[in-house]
């Protein structure tokens, strides 16, 4: 399965995004990360391209809620509207429902543990090759 | 092991390693002879003597505690205002600031892409005018302030606030505080496509050079050991990393033309103060006697100013985490007080909010509190260096400062620091500790509460509330820059910005901050002033790539 592991805005903590790219890549997934500072056009364009079965989004910065929504409507827009986004960093649990409103489908807070995250992406989207 | 574990098995619980937090192995008992090669005057020296392993000064908090501060930064530069003058009014005795990231890529509040986010994670300063605003009513000439800043953007704010002072009349010797200035680390924070190496670094100096002349009372720089080991680094990796980064300023300042003892006194650090309790203080005291030593071999500076390695300490934000988030309260006290027991100048308690969002007044009061209660109640800091002479933590404090001399030998070996980074050494380093500190955590190696071990259910909502930005504020920050473009001189912003490109293109010993403070009393926004800088230097005027350069 396919992961893109993005970093919008001008956040440029990505100690998080990079460790769980890494760790995710050893759990057997095919993962890119785009880097710092994209845009959320940038990212969907990315995530449409190379048809990925989940979007997995970083924020430490505090614009996780605008972000979000911006690309999941981006999404809708160009049709991707089904690829399953995921989010994590600093984020407040107070901020969780709106995500999940938004159509996210999990949230990882700082200190989430990557058997988790793991476990979480793999029922988002099983693939052939997973052991289901 | 988990919430609902045995009683049994909890009974008989024992340690889950002997090593330490950076991985050095512990015996359960340290005695006499584990200090045999130990030379009170060669080794640890009084306080206040070389070279300096038990403090800096000779009467430690008995002549002055330390700088309790709280970094604050959010919002427009009036909320940040109000928020510091809060922090007066709980007792703090000194100011950090910081400044969102629009600013630490050095763009303006109304950057296409700066928008969404200005305010949101620091303070919003794009000219003068919110300068003067961020320090409205406050005595910038009695009070000491830190600028938790590191990018290009550094410069931006020195220049802006000698113009503040100047503007207000107040002298600018009687300054007295901290521009972190440490451009270089700034590569490992994400922001190193808007702070090119050399173009920082060059930036850096200037900035050295320009207070070592004007700012006597101003320290130049804090090398900052706490972000790279918030990566993920180990204690001696920390030391060895940050000493380097100092290293690599001395080295460029002598280029420019400043003799050591000239510019050391006036150099500082910025420590992490990690969860390890005995480990942290072994640290910062190996450190000390790390830099005083290396000051003395590898610069034959003579100024004990010079040897001297005063620091302040950011409790470590990466050990704490968002689940029963008040247990970050505890954490911070104790590493605050492993700060204190080490003999920093100056402390930064993070909130218990710190893995969640912004600090709140409650949460950040708490912050303050802490620090008060470490210096008033507890009584730690009536004589220095308390725990000088444990066999245990003189063993550490040998045995990490062995560690970090042979990385900081290995780093002179490619080079010096600037040629480490650019190969990307010390990327790869610094990566492959933060791939390693989550592998532990996920194999149980080490113990994090609430995270691998005496878990809970997540909290519905944050204890004391959550730091929200106001809706439309990044909409009203970039209003009130259009607005300052649309009313201010723009023939002499124009002539400031020229004077500032052409002082920048005369080369690298040219120094730029007298020409950007001109420009910022013309006006100037932090965008102009640095893409003007960076255009000179031969980069893009916007790191970003997405304006183009105005017309002069």
């Amino acid at each position: 399965m396919r992961v893109l592991v993005a970093k919008v805005g001008l956040d440029g903590h990505d100690r998080g995004a990079k460790v769980v790219t890494q760790m995710l890549r050893e759990a057997g997934m095919e993962v890119t990360y785009l880097g710092i500072h994209q845009t959320c056009e940038a990212i969907v364009e990315a995530a449409i391209q190379e048809d990925v079965d989940v979007l997995g989004l970083s924020s430490l910065g505090g614009g996780h809620l605008v972000y979000t929504r911006t690309i999941i409507e981006l999404l809708r827009e160009k049709g991707a509207g089904d690829t399953p986004v995921v989010v994590g960093g600093t984020l407040p649990v107070e901020d969780i429902p709106a995500l999940e409103a938004m159509g996210v489908r999990a949230v990882f807070p700082a200190g989430s543990l990557m058997t988790d995250i793991v476990r979480e992406i793999r029922r988002l989207a099983p693939g052939p090759a997973d052991p289901a | 092991m988990d919430g609902a574990h045995d009683l049994e098995e909890a009974y008989f619980e024992r340690l889950k390693t002997s090593e330490t937090w950076s991985g050095i192995p512990t015996r359960p008992l340290y005695r006499p002879e584990d200090l045999r090669e130990l030379d009170y005057g060669r080794d640890l020296g009084d306080p206040g003597e070389y070279p300096y392993t038990r403090g800096v000064h000779r009467d430690m908090y008995r002549g002055r505690l330390w700088t309790r501060r709280e970094v604050c930064g959010f919002g427009s530069a009036r909320d940040t205002n109000a928020r510091l003058r809060f922090q007066i009014a709980q007792g703090v005795s000194g100011l950090s600031v910081i400044d969102d990231n629009a600013g630490s890529l050095g763009i303006d509040a109304d950057h296409p892409r700066g928008i969404a986010e200005a305010g949101v994670q620091g303070v919003s300063v794009s000219s003068l005018r919110d300068m003067e605003e961020l320090f409205d009513g406050i005595p910038i000439d009695r009070v000491s302030v830190a600028f938790d800043i590191s990018g290009l953007d550094c410069i931006a704010w020195m220049a802006m606030y000698v113009a503040l002072a100047e503007r207000r009349g107040v002298d600018l010797a009687s300054l007295r505080g901290t521009v972190q200035n440490d451009t270089l680390h700034f590569q490992f924070c994400g922001y190193g496509d808007s702070c090119p190496v050399d173009l920082g670094v060059k930036t850096s100096v200037d900035i050295i050079e320009f207070c070592t002349r004007r700012m006597p009372r101003w320290y130049t720089g804090n090398a900052n050991l706490y972000d790279m080991r918030e990566q993920g680094l180990d204690a001696s990796q920390e030391i060895a990393f940050g000493l380097s980064l100092a290293v690599a300023y001395v080295r460029k300042a002598i280029e420019r033309g400043l003799a050591v003892d000239e510019f050391a006194p006036r150099r500082a650090f910025y420590c992490s103060a990690h969860v390890d309790f005995f480990e942290e203080v072994a640290k910062l005291r190996a450190a000390r006697r790390l830099w005083a030593r290396w000051m003395r071999e590898h610069f034959g500076a003579r100024d004990p100013r010079s040897w001297q390695f005063r620091f302040g300490v950011h409790t470590a934000a990466v050990s704490l985490v968002p689940q029963q988030p008040l247990n970050n309260a505890i954490r911070v006290a104790y590493q605050a007080l492993a700060a204190v027991l080490a003999g920093a100048q100056s402390v930064h308690c993070c909130s218990y909010d710190e893995p969640i969002g912004l600090p709140t007044e409650a949460s950040q009061t708490l912050a303050i509190r802490t620090q008060q209660i470490l210096a008033h109640e507890t009584g730690v800091g009536r004589v220095a260096d308390p725990l000088g002479g444990s066999w245990y933590v003189e063993s550490l404090t040998d045995q990490i400062e062995a560690g970090a001399r042979r990385i900081m030998e290995e780093i002179e070996q490619v080079g010096g620091m600037i040629a480490a980074i650019k190969s990307g050494w010390v990327l790869a380093e610094v990566e492959k500790a933060a791939l390693r500190r989550q592998q532990e955590i996920e194999r149980g190696e080490k113990i994090v509460v609430g995270v691998n071990a005496f878990r809970a259910a997540r909290e519905k909502e944050t204890p004391g509330g959550v730091h929200v930005s106001p809706p439309g504020q990044g909409e009203a920050l970039a209003a009130a820059v259009r607005d300052l473009r649309a009313t201010r001189d723009r023939g002499r912003v124009s002539r400031a910005l020229r004077a500032l490109s052409e002082q920048a293109r005369l080369g690298e010993h040219e120094n730029v901050l007298p020409s950007m403070i001109e420009a910022a009393k013309a006006s100037a926004t932090v965008g102009e002033m640095l893409g003007t800088v960076r255009a000179a230097a031969g980069h893009l005027y916007d790191p970003l790539g997405v304006l183009p350069p105005p017309e002069l």
